[in-house]
């Protein structure tokens, strides 16, 4: 409501409507193109053929570089991703799982010390520690195989499934447990039988999350498995670094579709606090 | 809650152990040897890594600090009054394109800003083709220091608007219906309302952003060349990979990480204050 009371609203509303949805308008096409443009230059680059500059758009274009998806090192390097980032996202929940759920139930007298251990990783930079993790590991034959990847992937991988399963376990009331518990069955029983089911979205998700994660991982797979263990990032940096930039946006592209995929897909169900956790990878 | 019975006490440790071992092998002890390294050449102690960043890294030290506070001004300088535009008059196209960054990862920011800024890249083509650059002059936007933030902002954006969303929205639509009696706009509710309630949130996404810009490795790796200054961690990188210098390249390493004690102790310091 108008508070002053003296000024007719109309006269001035309908001008500045006009002007905010012109403002509006051009807030979206700003975006648009700022968001767009840059990824719209990937998709130009991979199906680019023949580009001479300055033309702006390429004088041929074709699936050429596309067809490498179903052949060779990508292909190599895509797969082995995908089963690296099977390995990590299994063994990330299930060792994280009785962390989550000891620190959610206080089961775990120092839980909120052992919650921030597992917060600590974010707080460091990563590429230091990755090194140094890397020299470790080629002392204990574990640089360049396939452990020593998951391994190193398992510490971001960890982070993500800890803090978003303490969440979720947080969420589910303590009450209900409390009857299975009265009605006689033990905590480990409860446990497996009334709040792991109930937590059974929570931990789709989390997989989700650590899935991509490791997915996407580039600095501790550049570390500590190149050049004998490769993943879709690295294959990307080593093409974009031998000026094949199709093969490189081939690649990005490649790249983008779980996360994109996960984005339009399930924008209503996840909820926000998960979303934040994406702002890392 | 019922207390557990010791015997579950001792199971639940014991399944705990698995993952704390992870973080402890692949974190917390490369974390120590980087800290020893830094103060260790050929075994003995000393100083030794620190004079040769100093001497070396120096100018790189003060160039990731503009750096990233660039980036920082961009991000909060677009993410503060179009978070706050988004609270008062809703947009559900632009709040979705603007989570879009979120999902694509840092290396392919990197290479996607490669081949986009480059002197022959999307933009500057685009740029020509409108008739705003004559084709003789040379865009060299990602290589400068002017691509980097423009990088680094393009994706935490997405996690700025984000936070500072959800810390608006925390702001009672009462404080905003007094200030609009009041005869304020959208500028005024935004600078006069949102901003000072939220200043907390905003404080922690600038932290989380500046840590994460100082820090930033593979958006760098991928845009920039070899010559002039460097962002830290691509020093560390080639220390440690081309010269095979461990101890400097962690020298290097333990300076980023005062660089992002630095940032989160200011931050401390000012919730203190409140």
């Amino acid at each position: 409501m108008n508070a002053t009371g003296l000024r007719a609203p109309n006269l001035r509303d309908r001008p500045r409507g006009l002007l905010a949805l012109a403002l509006r308008a051009a807030l979206v096409a700003v975006l648009l193109g700022a968001i767009v443009g840059p990824l719209a230059g990937l998709v130009l680059w991979s199906v680019a053929e023949r580009w001479h500059w300055p033309a702006l758009l390429p004088q041929q274009v074709g699936l050429k570089y596309w067809a490498r998806i179903t052949q060779g090192d990508l292909l190599a390097a895509l797969t082995r991703g995908v089963a690296i980032a099977s390995v990590t996202t299994v063994a990330a929940l299930v060792t994280a799982i009785p962390v989550s759920y000891g620190a959610a139930r206080a089961r775990l007298p120092l839980g909120p010390v052992l919650l921030m251990l597992f917060l600590l990783p974010q707080a460091f930079p990563q590429l230091p520690v990755f090194a140094s993790a890397a020299v470790l590991f080629y002392r204990w034959n574990l640089a360049g195989t396939y452990a020593g990847v998951v391994l190193i992937h398992l510490v971001g991988g960890l982070v993500y499934a800890v803090w978003t399963m303490t969440a979720v376990f947080r969420a589910i009331g303590e009450d209900i447990e409390e009857a299975a518990i009265n009605l006689g069955a033990s905590v480990t029983r409860t446990f497996f039988r009334i709040s792991l089911p109930l937590a059974l979205p929570g931990v789709v998700a989390s997989s989700i999350l650590v899935f991509i994660y490791s997915l996407d991982e580039f600095t501790g797979t550049l570390l500590v498995g190149a050049p004998y263990v490769t993943t879709l990032p690295v294959y990307m940096y080593t093409a974009s670094l031998g000026y094949e930039l199709q093969i490189a946006s081939v690649t990005a592209l490649v790249l983008m579709v779980p996360g994109v995929l996960l984005l339009v897909l399930m924008e209503r169900f996840l909820r926000a606090e998960y979303l934040a956790f994406f702002g890392r990878l | 809650m019922s207390a557990a019975r010791p015997v579950e006490q001792v199971l639940w440790w014991l399944a705990a152990i698995p993952a704390t071992m992870v973080i402890i092998v692949g974190f917390g002890l490369p974390l120590v040897q980087s800290l020893v390294a830094s103060f260790t050449r050929d075994g003995v102690l000393t100083l030794a890594n620190y004079e040769l960043v100093y001497r070396l890294y120096r100018q790189d030290v003060v160039y990731t600090v503009m750096v990233a506070a660039a980036g920082l001004v961009l991000t909060f300088g677009i993410g503060i009054p179009l978070s706050g535009y988004l609270r008062l008059r809703h947009s559900q196209t632009a709040e979705f394109l603007l989570k879009v960054p979120l999902f694509v990862p840092f290396v392919v920011v990197g290479h996607a800003m490669r081949i986009f800024l480059a002197p022959r890249g999307t933009l500057p083509s685009l740029l020509h083709a409108l008739g705003l650059v004559s084709p003789d002059t040379t865009l060299a936007i990602s290589e400068g220091w002017i691509g980097l933030p423009i990088a680094l902002a393009w994706k935490h954006l997405a996690l700025v608007v984000l936070l500072l969303m959800g810390a608006f929205r925390g702001v009672g639509e009462e404080y905003l219906e007094a200030a609009r009696g009041f005869g304020a706009g959208t500028f005024r509710q935004i600078w006069a309302v949102l901003v000072p309630m939220a200043a907390p949130s905003i404080g922690l996404a600038a932290v989380l952003s500046l840590t994460s810009m100082l820090a930033s490795f593979s958006i760098p790796l991928m845009m920039t060349k070899g010559s002039g200054p460097q962002m830290l961690m691509i020093d560390l990188y080639h220390r440690y990979g081309l010269h095979g210098d461990f101890g400097t390249a962690s020298a290097i390493g333990v300076v980023s990480y005062l660089l992002a004690a630095g940032a989160a102790y200011y931050y401390l310091k000012g919730v203190m204050r409140q």
